[in-house]
């Protein structure tokens, strides 16, 4: 699509991911067993024919900088347009952390002033989803609006995680309410907006923060020509435990409501180049998604693993998300539990056994195990759920071998083994 | 350290692999599970530091054009050197079709003259290995030689396969026998061969006069040059080597990779296989499925069994179908309940549900290739579509883009059945 720039906000550091997002960005997270979260949103461009795309990075931007690079797998290495990272930055006569998502673009309005697109489509990079912009942009257009949003239908229980917002028959949004407690809204807004580019820019004088609060709420207020566009497929916000958790098992489902294995509309990614899957004598694999590189010798069951993870004989993985070279030794369980890369499970350990509910102010871990990378557990070691293990984790960390429900062991730093 | 240079030869028919290389080059067919033959070659030169290459290519180029395109997966995308597709063309003063092994390069002299590289390497892309050519050029420089070939050890049964060749304790060889009935010696060349350049250039001067060469390297200049008393010299690689010239050779390297001892690490970091993959999503194990002793890749859905057998990206194996002792190609889908026994299914085939292809205990060999199809496999060409509940017996094969309609009674062991004629 031409005289379009996308911006995808990627700033975010998940606090409430935990140890997940403790050296990457949330749009970073690796997801579905060989993806980061950011490839929904810059394969959904890739496939609506947008061209130019704009990164802005804050938390741990060495992440996203070493998986999109030039933007080769999105055809985004191009001459005209393509992708490019937007990073707070120094000037002689500035500096500035970006301080909402407002702010970011602002600082980067220079940018966007050179190549003057005709509209400005604002994503987040935080998303789980396959969404045609196409389709947006013709709603934009045939209203004449001056932002449209795109929504989508949430329970109501659910109401103090999204943006919530009311409209009217004609789609036009009266009110919209940032994580109310409770609302008679039944869409949220999905953090998808195409503003006309000189409506933002007017917006963006005033050195707003935040773009919902102080960009997208007065111009509702004001009257202006805010439409929202309902969207009916899969999406999921993966910025907490429970929902990062609940979108990778999703994709394990007999009838899944994201689907990867469809060839008209590839995810595409910074792929490795590792062999095929190798399954040994005696293994077992179901409802399963397992990338490439990995060896399996034992059992696999309703889990996500991603490339070069290897099971070892008699092992057994259940209901977990295990990212990048883990390495389960001989009849080492895990179960419910989010393993991060490099991380080792000694022989005989068992990971996420128990049914404790954990203390109260753990509810963001919803029962799950999460083991930070690089993190040792040792053989025969037992940890119940839910608990929470920090980069980098060693035998020291457990209490004979043993962490109990409950447990949170801080990240150490790898100059701490040097001592 | 002066430059690199290797030439890839990928022009053979492969005319005993049968329908696999019927309608693509040996060296573009498909193998491991995701690679292509000639990706073991190609890696080993970018891993071995060679990034300035020539790929001779005249047998059914397109899909190895189509597979190394610029050469982005081996970092061969580069602005000086990378790789090089060098096909014959009519029109230039002594140019036609490649002759031989040696005329290929005959033909190709230009782009080595135009190097400034002391040694040129030249490598064939048929074969299945992990080589550090580094350490080929370090043996070639001690012993000053004029040609270094990579030798390996094959069975004694075997030998009437290879270049033969017989050395001095030192290494020299002695004498250079192509495809011997016996021989005394079981050092079999790997077709690897690392020239002097200057002596190369005056060698196939020399050959390309002569009215009684058939311009070929095994069979016409080592042998010159051992009778000259040139320093040819042998080096002895130790590791694994395959060539998977034949389809029961090309079956059983597939399937070694199966076990606990694999032949080659795939997985070593160090040494990765680069290859042309497309972008596909893990693999899906659905519930019910059984999969045990295979190897299976991305972008394939499992809801069967799968038993000792490969399967390529974006294969399907339906519920209740079972596939055992198979390699079966990119895209491939495998109906509910069909059957796969010994199989080898090229790429996009569909197999009907109930089926059964490798079905029964007759094996006379296959009507149209004899030599080459009697060991109770079954090969399915590319895009070949079964009907539902079809038998198919051993030693059968089914020709490349095959329709159900051209299927009017159950294929007997060591069946034929013909697909249209391919346009060119």
């Amino acid at each position: 699509m031409r005289n379009v720039m996308a911006l995808i906000l990627s700033g975010g550091g998940g606090e409430r991911l935990g140890v997940l997002s403790a050296e990457r960005a949330v749009s970073a997270l690796p997801f579905g067993g060989k993806y980061r979260v950011i490839d929904f949103s810059l394969s959904n461009c890739c496939h609506s024919g947008i061209g130019h795309v704009g990164v802005l990075a804050q938390h741990a931007p060495a992440s996203l900088n070493d998986h999109i690079g030039a933007g080769r797998p999105w055809d985004l290495d191009r001459r005209q347009g393509g992708v490019v990272i937007l990073q707070p930055y120094q000037t002689r006569s500035h500096a500035g952390w970006y301080r909402g998502t407002a702010d970011a673009i602002t600082q980067n309005w220079d940018y966007l002033e050179e190549h003057r697109p005709d509209r400005v489509l604002v994503l987040s990079g935080d998303h789980v989803y396959r969404m045609d912009y196409r389709a947006l942009f013709l709603a934009h257009e045939q209203r004449g609006a001056s932002v449209t949003l795109a929504c989508t239908r949430v329970p109501a229980d659910q109401s103090r995680r999204f943006g919530m917002v009311t409209m009217d028959r004609g789609g036009r949004v009266r009110t919209l309410e940032e994580k109310p407690e409770h609302s008679a809204a039944t869409h949220a807004s999905m953090g998808v907006y195409v503003f006309e580019f000189d409506v933002l820019r007017e917006m963006l004088r005033s050195r707003p923060v935040d773009l919902v609060l102080d960009v997208l709420r007065p111009l509702v207020d004001a009257g202006e020509r805010v439409y929202a566009h309902e969207f009916n497929g899969f999406w999921e916000d993966v910025g907490t435990v429970a929902s990062f958790y609940r979108a990778n098992l999703e994709l394990v489902q007999p009838e899944p409501r994201l689907q990867l294995h469809d060839p008209r509309w590839p995810i595409l990614t910074r792929d490795e180049e590792r062999p095929a899957v190798l399954i040994s004598d005696g293994a077992s694999i179901e409802d399963s998604l397992v990338a490439n590189g990995c060896v399996i010798e034992g059992r696999v069951e309703r889990s996500i693993l991603f490339p070069g993870v290897r099971v070892g004989p008699g092992a057994l993985v259940s209901d977990a998300v295990v990212m990048a070279d883990v390495k389960m030794e001989a009849n080492s369980r895990v179960s419910r539990a989010i393993l991060d890369k490099y991380a080792r499970v000694g022989e005989g350990a068992v990971v996420g056994e128990g049914d404790a509910p954990g203390p109260p102010d753990l509810q963001w871990l919803a029962g799950l195990v999460l083991v930070g990378k690089d993190a040792w557990i040792p053989p025969g070691g037992r940890v119940q759920r839910p608990a929470s293990i920090g980069v980098g984790g060693r035998y020291e960390d457990f209490v004979d071998g043993a962490l109990a429900a409950g447990s949170v062991v801080g990240n150490r730093r790898w100059y701490e083994e040097l001592r | 350290m002066s430059g690199r240079y290797a030439f890839i030869l990928a022009g053979g028919v492969g005319s005993r692999l049968c329908l696999l290389s019927e309608r693509r080059a040996k060296p573009a067919v498909p193998f491991g599970g995701k690679y292509r033959i000639i990706d073991f070659t190609l890696s080993n030169c970018v891993n071995s530091g060679i990034y300035d290459i020539g790929v001779l290519t005249q047998y059914r180029p397109t899909s190895l054009n189509q597979h190394i395109g610029i050469g982005r997966p081996w970092d061969l995308d580069r602005t000086r050197g990378g790789v090089q597709l060098l096909q014959p063309a009519p029109g230039a003063a002594q140019s036609d079709w490649y002759q031989g092994t040696a005329d290929a390069l005959y033909q190709n002299l230009m782009h080595l003259k135009r190097r400034r590289v002391d040694e040129v390497l030249i490598l064939s892309g048929d074969h299945i290995y992990k080589m550090d050519y580094n350490v080929l050029y370090a043996f070639h420089r001690a012993n000053r030689a004029s040609c270094t070939v990579a030798v390996t050890e094959v069975p004694e049964k075997d030998i009437s396969q290879f270049g033969i060749l017989e050395t001095e304790p030192n290494g020299r060889i002695t004498a250079f026998k192509e495809k011997p009935k016996t021989a005394t010696s079981r050092l079999a060349s790997m077709g690897v061969y690392l020239f002097d350049r200057d002596a190369l250039i005056r060698l196939l001067v020399e050959d390309a006069a002569m009215a009684d060469s058939s311009h070929d390297f095994g069979k016409d200049i080592l042998p010159r040059m051992v009778a000259r008393g040139l320093g040819v010299f042998a080096y002895r690689f130790p590791d694994y080597w395959q060539d998977v010239g034949t389809l029961d050779s090309y079956y059983e390297a597939n399937l070694a990779f199966l076990g606990g001892q694999p032949p080659l690490d795939l997985h070593d970091p160090g040494w990765i296989i680069h290859t042309q993959s497309a972008d596909r999503p893990p693999v899906r194990f659905i519930h019910g499925a059984a999969v045990r002793n295979s190897m299976v890749t991305n972008g394939c859905v499992v809801a069967g069994e799968v038993t000792r057998s490969v399967l390529f990206p974006g294969v399907v194996v339906a519920p209740g179908a079972i596939v055992r002792d198979s390699i079966v190609m990119h895209d491939a889908v495998i109906g509910p309940g069909a059957v796969l026994d010994r199989a080898i299914i090229d790429k996009e085939a569909v197999i009907g549900a109930e089926a059964r292809v490798g079905h029964g205990s007759e094996m006379p060999p296959n009507r149209a290739c004899p030599e080459h199809l009697s060991s109770g496999l079954v090969v399915v060409g590319k895009r070949a579509r079964l009907p539902e509940g079809i038998h198919v017996g051993r030693n059968a094969r089914i020709g490349a883009q095959v329709v159900e309609a051209d299927f009017t009674a159950p294929v007997p062991a060591g069946g034929v059945v013909d697909g249209p004629e391919s346009m060119h």
